[in-house]
């Protein structure tokens, strides 16, 4: 799946982009990933509330 | 205890928190590639050249060597590759002072006579007459070697950019912008550079337009 590095400057973006999705879905999951944490701790924090 | 049905859609702390943590990531991304892009647009040096260390954008003294395009398996396109050395105008030992001013003569020239107003440079300008950000690669210069008395390809294209008017090109014939000599060989220094500088195979196709290696990759004749 990882493919070895070929980009002429090396760099962490130019690692992740192996492909037209891979950049996108890797920072869609770490934006995304924390937003469940977020929701959670809200959910919590409204039940103690309520 | 039970608890109580809450709705967390609803709950605008939720949006808050949400925006901001995606607004602030985001700003922090965009920082970093700033960062990152910098360190792949900025230019070697001649020891970079001379010890053969590949960058983007290579050193001004990058005249001083042959440049061919060669396709990358790997990357699925061509990419500029710097062979030996080669004599531009005569000389292989331009120093890094006066390759720089040469190119940054050129860089003004063509601002000056809006040379992106009809042509493109890194994908900057117009599409009305040919791409200039390979032009050096062009195959078609040979035939402006013949064309125009000359012994180079440099020299062609110094001759041709003082008086394209005289020289058959394009349907869309260049102009006369009343480029000086000196312009002219800044002008073409500047597009050796440029040929040079690794675009991730930009402009698209234009190595395989050309597929007896003889007529123009630009003009796809």
């Amino acid at each position: 799946m990882i493919d070895p590095f070929v980009d002429v400057v090396p760099s962490f973006f130019a690692t992740l982009n192996q492909g037209p999705l891979t950049l996108t879905l890797f920072l869609h999951t770490i934006i995304v990933l924390p937003m469940f944490w977020i929701y959670k701790a809200e959910k919590k924090r409204l039940e103690e509330e309520s | 205890m039970s608890r109580k049905v809450v709705s967390v859609w609803t709950s605008i702390p939720f949006w808050r928190k949400s925006a901001a943590w995606v607004t602030g990531f985001a700003a922090i991304l965009l920082i970093w590639l700033t960062f990152d892009s910098m360190s792949q647009i900025s230019m070697g040096t001649d020891t970079d050249l001379r010890n053969g260390i590949t960058k983007r954008v290579p050193a001004p003294t990058v005249i001083n060597y042959k440049i061919t395009y060669e396709m990358d398996i790997k990357r699925g396109h061509e990419v500029p590759k710097i062979g030996e050395k080669e004599k531009f105008f005569g000389r292989d030992d331009w120093s890094e002072e006066e390759a720089s001013s040469l190119l940054r003569l050129g860089k003004l020239a063509s601002q000056a006579k809006n040379c992106m107003n009809c042509h493109t440079l890194l994908g900057n300008g117009a599409y009305y007459a040919p791409d200039l950000t390979k032009a050096w690669l062009d195959p078609a210069w040979e035939n402006y070697i013949l064309m125009t008395d000359s012994k180079t390809k440099e020299e062609a294209m110094s001759k041709f950019l003082q008086n394209p008017s005289m020289y058959p090109s394009h349907e869309r014939m260049m102009p006369n912008l009343g480029i000086t000599q000196k312009e002219a060989m800044g002008l073409v220094a500047f597009l050796k550079h440029m040929s040079s500088i690794d675009t991730n195979g930009f402009p698209r196709n234009f190595g395989r337009m050309s597929l007896d290696g003889k007529t123009g990759a630009i003009h796809g004749k």
